[in-house]
């Protein structure tokens, strides 16, 4: 177990380590979203008609496509001087490489995250004083479901000559039951005045469980350097 | 009938079947079921809908069968079978959209709302279009079937969550019904030919996927002796 963990911790500082030295990243992924983030402010924004539960559909464009970008370009490290074939050779668990890509790409994200939700929140006015613990506790569950089937795809995908577009296509359709829930509690806890409870979370949880685990189990049939 | 073999009568009479039993169920549909007070005619719909909806997910679940086939075999059949029914889950699927929101237009006035059980539709769709679309960008032939399964898998074990995202949502679709025993019949004369019918498309088009995949086999065959032969001399004492 133990052995486990060195490795982990040894496959996610690998990664970092190569983020915090070159930065291709995140210089990236971050300006894309507040591209993303003024292009819909000054389509929506101007009109000063957003409302703070509209908040999650800004938020999850932004997200959305920032996130697809980071999955994609972490991937590709590994495609440089033939790191996957490495990876694939070293006694390690497939299971385990996914885990630390996955736990790489959600520090990115949660980079990302720290950067873009401000700036949402500057541009658009949302008002979050009603409960920013829900809102908190919302959008990390469902990046964390979002990071875990795009960790997987971002593997899939790195082989073929279409990346970027195949990517987006593939885990857009399948991170709309996140997208549905987080906006559907923030609309309950922000106009309703309901706050989501241990049910709304609990869906967004099992959700998160079920994305991880699949994924993690499908991994090492789709690893190929 | 016909200067052709057994097989080939079989599969003759199976859709002469299937077709008779279509007409049967327009029969039944025409004569044996009263007009709906408010909708009308159009309420008839629901006889296609239903049956085309329950038939969606069959053919979902085909597609996710294969996906796992294929990559527990690697044997390429296996994708062919997932391929053909994926295809046939969309078709299905538009059916399922569009007869609703004829439905929905009749019903409750509008061609859609974002109402769970339409919005559950309308994301199948989408992960099964997506689905066909990933197949078509892919060129090598084993590539495209691990990532085609795996995306199947994937999408598969989507549909209960995008269900049960839904249900966040405001319903007004209807959810349990009461049908006279002659309208009960009516349906279940819809169900045997619109299953018989998808079954008849999946198979169809799987085996033409076979063939085609055999054919394309057969054109690079003449390289293969090539191939082998460099292989033996390598291997060999000489």
């Amino acid at each position: 177990m133990t052995r486990a963990l060195d490795q982990f911790v040894l496959l996610v500082g690998k990664d970092l380590k190569i983020e915090a030295r070159t930065r291709q990243t995140l210089s990236l992924v971050v300006v894309l979203g507040i591209l993303i983030i003024v292009v819909l402010g000054l389509g929506l924004g101007t009109q000063n008609n957003v409302a703070g539960f509209n908040a999650t559909a800004v938020l999850w464009v932004a997200y959305l496509f920032s996130g697809v970008l980071c999955f994609e370009k972490t991937m590709a490290v590994e495609r440089n001087d033939g790191v996957l074939a490495g990876l694939m050779l070293a006694p390690l668990d497939r299971g385990l490489i996914y885990l630390a890509k996955l736990a790489s790409n959600l520090v990115l994200m949660l980079a990302v995250a720290l950067v873009v939700t401000p700036a949402g929140i500057l541009f658009f006015g949302f008002d979050l004083s009603k409960s920013p613990g829900s809102f908190v506790a919302i959008m990390l569950l469902s990046i964390l479901g979002f990071a875990a089937v795009g960790t997987l795809f971002a593997a899939v995908v790195s082989s073929t000559r279409l990346q970027g577009g195949l990517l987006a296509m593939m885990v857009f359709p399948i991170a709309l039951p996140l997208v549905v829930t987080s906006t559907q509690l923030m609309v309950r806890a922000f106009r309703d005045g309901v706050n989501p409870g241990a049910g709304g979370v609990g869906i967004l949880v099992a959700f998160d469980a079920i994305f991880l685990v699949v994924s993690w189990l499908v991994f090492e049939f789709v690893l190929e350097p | 009938m016909c200067n052709c073999t057994p097989r080939q009568k079989l599969i003759r009479l199976y859709w002469l079947g299937t077709f008779a039993l279509f007409a049967v169920a327009i029969a039944r549909l025409v004569m044996f079921t009263p007009n709906e007070s408010t909708m009308g005619a159009i309420q008839k719909i629901f006889y296609l809908h239903l049956p085309i909806a329950i038939a969606t997910f069959l053919a979902c679940l085909v597609t996710f069968v294969g996906g796992i086939g294929y990559l527990v075999k690697r044997e390429l059949w296996w994708d062919d079978l997932a391929s053909a029914s994926g295809r046939v889950a969309v078709q299905l699927c538009s059916v399922v959209l569009l007869t609703g929101m004829i439905w929905g237009k009749s019903a409750w006035g509008q061609w859609w709302t974002w109402s769970p059980r339409l919005t559950f539709s309308l994301v199948l769709w989408l992960l099964y279009i997506v689905y066909l679309t990933i197949r078509t960008s892919i060129e090598s032939r084993q590539r495209r079937a691990v990532i085609s399964a795996v995306y199947a898998i994937i999408a598969f074990l989507d549909v209960p969550l995008v269900w049960l995202s839904t249900r966040l949502m405001t319903d007004i679709h209807p959810t349990s019904i009461q049908l006279a025993g002659s309208m009960k019949i009516t349906l279940l004369s819809w169900f045997v030919p619109v299953f018989m019918m998808v079954a008849g498309l999946i198979i169809a088009k799987w085996k033409l996927n076979e063939r085609n995949r055999v054919a394309e086999q057969e054109q690079t065959a003449p390289f293969q002796p090539v191939i082998s032969a460099r292989f033996q001399y390598q291997g060999g004492a000489a």
